[in-house]
């Protein structure tokens, strides 16, 4: 009965007003800043920050995680449309999403997404609601050789998102891993390919990568005589409505991804984009329609951005139970709680719970308010694609240049997304697909720096991978994906 | 020729008091305070606080840009282009200016000559922190047991170069201990490891660790004061357990070099008035961050020292090469 009466105190808390207000202009402010490409929550957040000094911490920290939410909504709107994500953990939707809307299906693809997107935040936040203590331990129980292994599981799980061929996309891989060696390292403060540039010793940030290789390098190519004539898309609602057979095949895609997702998002440290990779390929693995996938199937929309969605609800689990924020973003919301004199930890969930419980019902509140916000936009961001080439890119360019200049305010990182733009652009030719190496890109640095804080701890000795039980099972997954892919591979080859 | 004379004299005149004329009408735009770190950190937070006030007192915008990179090298860098016209600062700190002449192989600037360093904020401590588990309540009871477990016990710092590991290699050194040190991304990730047991010592610096020390799960053995501290009187130091360790991480406003003195004075004047209003000084007990007087020359002569003492600590430590 607690949780009822603890439930009865959020919506207390989160049906007041102001917080029904700031929720909205939270949410509302979340898509659009999620639709423009490399502008992405942590900006929006950084310049809500000192606002929020001057509201209530309930009311400040529902406006703020609006934002956060709100972004993982509108991501995968240019993803969709242009082909662009609007953040790094919507890239992977490209790969089915622009498809369909080639085929004229942009209205449905959009819609799925907004009902992907509602279902996976809201299984993020009973997850949230139901297990918040459990998942806290289970986030305590990881060290860095859980991690470890839970990212080569990740990595192996998403080499296999390639379709241009295994070997390929283990290529792409291994590039994205070594970009991911760019900067200090840690353990030895050596300075690894970074040419004496100072602004590379922190390494080069996710977002440019996937802005250069994803946004720059689609606006370049569709210079490259790809002018194709627009199609008259019809816009009216029942378009946007998927087939009935869609809705059926979507049911599996959602709930595998809302799981995943909010496993990921309640990792400190792993994040959206993992979650939507490794739901996109675990998906591809499972499904029965994976010779779709990359051609526009309906599952490879649903299931990353359902994962996305719940990861950002679930993101809140360790950063308000154990104190401990999984990233930038998360960090600024403890800022904001902290300059009220509100301490994030194990405490805050009985001595500050109508906060704890508010802000989980304005996040069931802001989810409604996103899909209500959402559907009716469709029109809106589908009459995008009637607006001719040569007004839209440059307009793409700046909104990039924009967005990663606001990360660091820093000239040099817009330069060097026109570098990835150029390698982006060059892979494409040579058809070398972006995706596998943004992951390997993300999830290299950790890998190695799991791997060597754990061999570091365990005196060199490699056992320790083997020897703790979740490692250990992380592993044998791994080992069994890799050989069904090999096995599949071969099968393949017989036929 | 008369009329020639008076247009000389007035252009002489002019010239004379021009500058002053230019520091008189100072701000006369927004200005601008690069912090090195990326939002939500506590020095971002201490530098909105401070522009909030400055922008009431000058009735211009005082905005906070982050440039976080490179341990605060990149904002340093960044400082250093600007022009000295009084419209671009920086919350300056131990990092850039103390670490980084010594640590990195070039640096692109001189800490002492390219900047002018304006008004001293306050400082930070660093804590040497355990887990309860580790049972030992003292420097002394510490020592003894990792001397009995030579090589066993691991303790997490903020990584290679950065203060927290300088300090920890420091007190190795003075308590002639053998630890394995575990080098971290910051101090985030390292209290999650910390919290999982991963890790059983940290080097860390102290205010984030206060809500743990106060609920039991971190025990602080001692932190880097020269003195026990009015906030935290109950935090024994290294130097009352017989080791003399001092470090502070402290927070300045900075300037490009040149500034005009007008400037300086009436930026200096300014802060100090801010950080003594009780509102402002409740916020800094809050943080951690310990605010004493120092005038502006008492500052640049305190950066000189800071980057002397610091010098060996990082050479031994191991982190130059």
């Amino acid at each position: 009965m607690d949780l009822l009466n603890n439930l009865a105190l959020g919506i207390e808390t989160a049906f007041s007003p102001t917080n029904l207000l700031f929720c909205f202009v939270g949410v509302t402010l979340g898509t659009f800043i999620g639709v423009l490409p490399g502008i992405g929550a942590l900006a929006a957040v950084a310049m809500l920050l000192p606002v929020s000094f001057h509201l209530e911490p309930a009311t400040a920290l529902v406006m703020l995680a609006g934002v956060y939410y709100g972004a993982e909504y509108g991501g995968s709107i240019a993803s969709i449309i242009l082909n662009i994500p609007g953040t790094p953990s919507a890239s992977i939707t490209c790969l089915d999403g622009h498809p369909m809307a080639q085929q004229g299906r942009a209205g449905v693809a959009l819609f799925m997404t907004a009902i992907a997107s509602f279902c996976g935040g809201i299984m993020g936040v009973l997850v949230m609601t139901l297990l918040s203590p459990l998942l806290s331990a289970v986030a305590l129980s990881f060290g860095p050789t859980e991690y470890f292994s839970v990212m080569v599981l990740g990595l192996i799980a998403a080499s296999i998102v390639s379709q241009s061929g295994a070997l390929k996309g283990i290529l792409m891989v291994t590039v994205g891993v070594m970009l991911s060696t760019v900067g200090v390292d840690i353990n030895t403060g050596v300075e690894r390919f970074t040419g004496d540039i100072i602004e590379l010793r922190d390494g080069v940030s996710l977002v440019i990568v996937a802005m250069g290789l994803f946004g720059i390098s689609e606006v370049v190519i569709s210079i490259h005589g790809n002018l194709i004539e627009r199609k008259e898309y019809k816009i009216n609602f029942a378009s946007f409505l998927p087939k009935r057979d869609e809705w059926v095949r979507s049911i599996g895609p959602v709930l595998r991804g809302g799981s995943i997702g909010s496993f990921f998002g309640a990792l400190p440290g792993t994040g959206q984009t993992v979650a939507s990779y490794i739901g996109y390929a675990i998906e591809k693995r499972v499904s029965k329609n994976s010779a779709q996938f990359g051609k526009g199937a309906i599952e490879g929309v649903m299931a990353p951005e359902s994962a996305n969605n719940a990861a950002a609800q679930t993101a809140f689990i360790p950063t308000l139970t154990l104190g401990i924020p999984g990233s930038t973003t998360m960090a600024l919301m403890l800022g904001a709680l902290m300059i009220h004199g509100i301490i994030p930890g194990p405490k805050l969930m009985t001595e500050h719970a109508d906060l704890f419980w508010g802000l989980i019902v304005s996040f069931l509140i802001g989810n409604v308010l996103l899909l209500v916000l959402n559907i009716p936009l469709i029109g809106i961001w589908v009459r995008l694609l009637r607006v001719p080439y040569y007004l839209m890119y440059p307009t793409i360019v700046v909104l990039i240049c924009v967005g990663v200049y606001s990360i660091n305010n820093s000239i040099f990182d817009i330069w060097v997304t026109l570098v990835f733009g150029v390698m982006g652009y060059l892979m494409r030719i040579f058809h070398f697909e972006p995706a596998p190496l943004l992951i390997g890109f993300v999830l290299g640095s950790m890998i190695e720096e799991f791997m060597r804080r754990s061999l570091l701890l365990s005196r060199g000795d490699f056992m320790v991978f083997l020897e703790r039980p979740i490692s250990a099972g992380f592993l044998l997954t791994a080992a069994l994906v890799l050989a069904w892919a090999l096995w599949s591979s071969f099968k393949a080859q017989d036929d | 020729m008369k009329f020639r004379f008076l247009t000389l004299a007035i252009l002489g005149l002019a010239i004379f008091i021009g500058p002053n004329l230019q520091a008189a009408e100072w701000p006369t735009k927004p200005v601008r305070i690069f912090v090195s770190f990326p939002p939500g950190g506590s020095s971002d937070l201490v530098a909105r606080l401070l522009s909030t006030h400055l922008s009431d007192k000058f009735g211009e915008q005082f905005v906070v840009e982050n440039k976080p990179g490179a341990g605060g090298t990149v904002a340093a860098v960044a400082l250093k282009r600007e022009k000295a016209d009084g419209h671009a600062f920086m919350l300056s700190n131990l990092a850039p200016y103390s670490i980084a002449p010594t640590l990195f192989k070039k640096v692109p600037y001189d800490a002492l000559k390219d900047f002018t360093h304006v008004s001293y904020i306050g400082t930070v401590y660093l804590g040497l922190f355990v887990s309860p588990d580790l049972g030992v309540k003292n420097l002394a009871e510490y020592v003894a047991k990792a001397k009995a477990e030579p090589g066993k016990l691991d303790f997490g710092s903020s990584g290679v170069g950065s203060w927290s590991n300088v300090v920890g290699f420091q007190f190795n050194k003075l308590a002639n201990i053998e630890l394995v040190s575990i080098p971290y991304k910051g101090s985030r990730p390292m209290r999650q490891d910390f919290r999982s047991g991963v890790i059983p010592i940290m080097f860390d610096a102290l205010p984030q660790n206060i809500p743990a020390i106060n609920d039991g799960t971190t025990v602080a053995l001692a932190i880097s004061a020269p003195a026990r501290t009015r906030s935290n009187p109950d935090l024994m130091t290294f130097r009352e357990q017989g080791f003399d360790i001092v470090a502070e991480n402290w927070l300045g406003i900075t300037a490009p070099a040149g500034l005009d003195p007008d400037i300086i004075d009436k930026m200096d004047m300014a802060l100090a008035e801010i950080v003594q209003l009780p509102s402002v000084q409740e916020k800094f007990k809050f943080w951690g961050l310990v605010h004493e007087r120092k005038t502006t020359q008492q500052f640049q002569a305190y950066v000189a020292e800071q980057i002397e003492k610091w010098k060996p600590l990082i050479i031994s430590s191991g982190a130059k090469k």
